[in-house]
């Protein structure tokens, strides 16, 4: 099947899983809330509002990621709710194109308040052209990780309950516990290899480097890892969804 | 021509069920092919393997003379299915629906607003085109998934009980909808709960039973598997008392014994031809679910 007709497919289901939202303003409102909610009371309680702007760049990095582990839902209800994966399983719908749309729809949903968010970050830091790509390239590759994981779990799990309560607890985890928003060196030293484990903590630290938002800079080293780090973590993830998730049932 | 061939098919799931043993059958071209049975006798999983959703575990399912197990590309541009228990997404329209899958399935955008607008006149859902799926009856939600799958144009349409939830016009305009695809040389593989769905519609059709098949022939010849068939019922004249009374004659002399008792005691009588249901509660041994 030609690229052009695969990347046509996935345009269209990524249309039919994201039109409800891109509808409703008030939901595109509501999901980027979540992300960006921590940034507002730490302008209002740092001092001068000096943990706000570090806290952003966390913000832009995570709203991705929350959003593609949301694929989870998607894949989940699609599989065993709407059934339409069946649909178009028996269609010449490619697998490629299915997770491609389902993937894409998470983009299509979270874009705005990633836009609006790295308009005032450059408005309020303007590091440059290279911090703001290098922000969106851990940003993608965290997203990409996240949709991976997303993918593993809506295909693994068999009941609703799960579909919606596994994602937020994730995001939780990788969101709101690692030093995203606040800085890793607030943290005891025997507790940072712990959150070295995640990789929002790396995505994070990266893209603050970059905007020159870390109290010290990090090192070559610790910028080679934390690349790596997310690279690795987004094959793992990639691995998992092939052991995973299953076009044909076995 | 064949359309659908099944030899010896077979599935067993990864956690040890056996769902289909040694199922063998064919549908020719154009036919309505029924699939009855109780829940979990196995129809989905096997409308599931032909419909490349499935892998099964022995035997060989070939449609449209194409392997399913090894040649699924070949299959799937020429089929269409409608899944068991699917749903619209609520915040959907019904026109969303089916343009988008006309889209998905490779139609430009001319053609999708065409051939959508087409079946949506055809299954009388035009005037609610715009109506989100939420706001739609639980018919109508059946008739936009149904409507999603006419639109490819299939060869061959996998219809996994697709009339549950409609009215009986609804369900009758599906029959003709069927009736009017296989006149152009579709074919239909179906699931059913319904007797008189599958006495309506079937050209042939498969009892399943604990994953084997328990019959496989015409709704007559199904029919008379029910013994001779009449069953007569008689109801005693007011005068007499006495209940309701229904009974299945063995031979053309009980019945006419019967017949001439009521007619002296003036009691009235009634003959019901057999059923398919007769025949299914004799090859079963039950009724069905649901």
């Amino acid at each position: 099947m030609g690229r052009t007709k695969i990347l046509r497919q996935a345009w269209y289901i990524g249309l039919l899983d994201s039109l409800p939202l891109l509808r409703d303003p008030m939901l595109l409102v509501v999901l980027s809330l979540i992300a960006f909610l921590p940034v507002f009371f730490l302008y209002l309680f740092s001092p001068e509002g000096g943990a706000a702007l570090p806290a952003l760049v966390g913000a832009i990095v995570l709203t991705l990621a929350f959003i593609g582990l949301f694929a989870a839902q998607s894949v989940y209800f699609y599989k065993h709710w709407f059934r339409f994966q069946d649909m178009f399983v028996a269609s010449p719908v490619s697998p490629i194109a299915y997770t491609l749309g389902l993937s894409m729809s998470t983009l299509f949903s979270s874009s705005p308040a990633v836009v609006l968010a790295l308009v005032a970050l450059y408005w309020a830091v303007p590091a440059g052209a290279i911090a703001v790509l290098a922000t969106l390239a851990v940003s993608a590759l965290l997203w990409l990780s996240m949709v991976f994981a997303g993918f593993a779990i809506g295909s693994s799990i068999k009941n609703t309950r799960r579909a919606n309560s596994i994602p937020q607890v994730l995001g939780f985890v990788i969101g709101f516990l690692p030093p995203v928003y606040y800085p890793l060196s607030i943290l005891p030293p025997s507790v940072q290899p712990l959150a070295l484990l995640v990789p929002s903590t790396h995505a994070a630290q990266l893209a603050k480097h970059y905007f020159g938002l870390l109290p010290s800079p990090l090192t070559e080293g610790e910028i080679l890892f934390g690349w790596t780090y997310l690279v690795a973590f987004t094959v793992a993830m990639a691995l998992l969804v092939a052991r995973k998730a299953r076009w044909v049932d076995p | 021509m064949d359309v659908v061939e099944v030899e010896g098919l077979g599935k067993t799931y990864p956690k040890g069920t056996v769902a289909l043993r040694d199922v063998s059958f064919r549908i020719a071209k154009g036919e309505v092919f029924c699939l009855l049975g109780r829940n979990g006798a196995g129809k989905t999983t096997l409308l599931r393997i032909l419909a490349t959703q499935l892998r099964p575990t022995t035997g060989h399912a070939r449609v449209l003379g194409h392997d399913v197990q090894r040649e699924p590309r070949a299959i799937r541009p020429r089929i269409a299915v409608v899944p068991q228990e699917a749903r619209p997404q609520m915040m959907l329209s019904a026109w969303d629906h089916v343009r988008l899958m006309c889209m998905i399935r490779g139609m430009s955008k001319e053609d999708a607003h065409r051939r959508a607008r087409a079946v949506m006149e055809e299954f009388e859902l035009w005037e609610h085109k715009d109506k989100l799926s939420a706001d739609l009856s639980g018919g109508l939600q059946q008739r936009v998934l149904l409507a999603m799958a006419f639109t490819a144009d299939p060869e061959v349409l996998f219809l996994d009980e697709p009339t549950i939830g409609l009215d009986p016009l609804g369900r009758r305009q599906v029959w003709s909808m069927v009736r009017r695809l296989t006149s152009e040389g579709v074919t239909v593989l179906l699931t059913t709960h319904y007797m008189d769905e599958a006495e309506k519609l079937a050209d042939r059709l498969a009892i399943v039973h604990q994953g084997a098949l328990a019959f496989l022939g015409t709704v007559d010849e199904a029919k008379a598997l029910a013994g001779t068939g009449m069953r007569v019922i008689v109801e005693p004249a007011k005068a007499n008392g006495g209940e309701r009374q229904v009974l299945n004659p063995k031979s053309d002399g009980e019945i006419l014994g019967i017949v001439q008792r009521s007619l002296v005691q003036g009691d009235r009588v009634t003959f019901q031809p057999p059923t398919l249901e007769d025949a299914f509660i004799k090859l079963v041994g039950g009724t069905i679910d649901g």
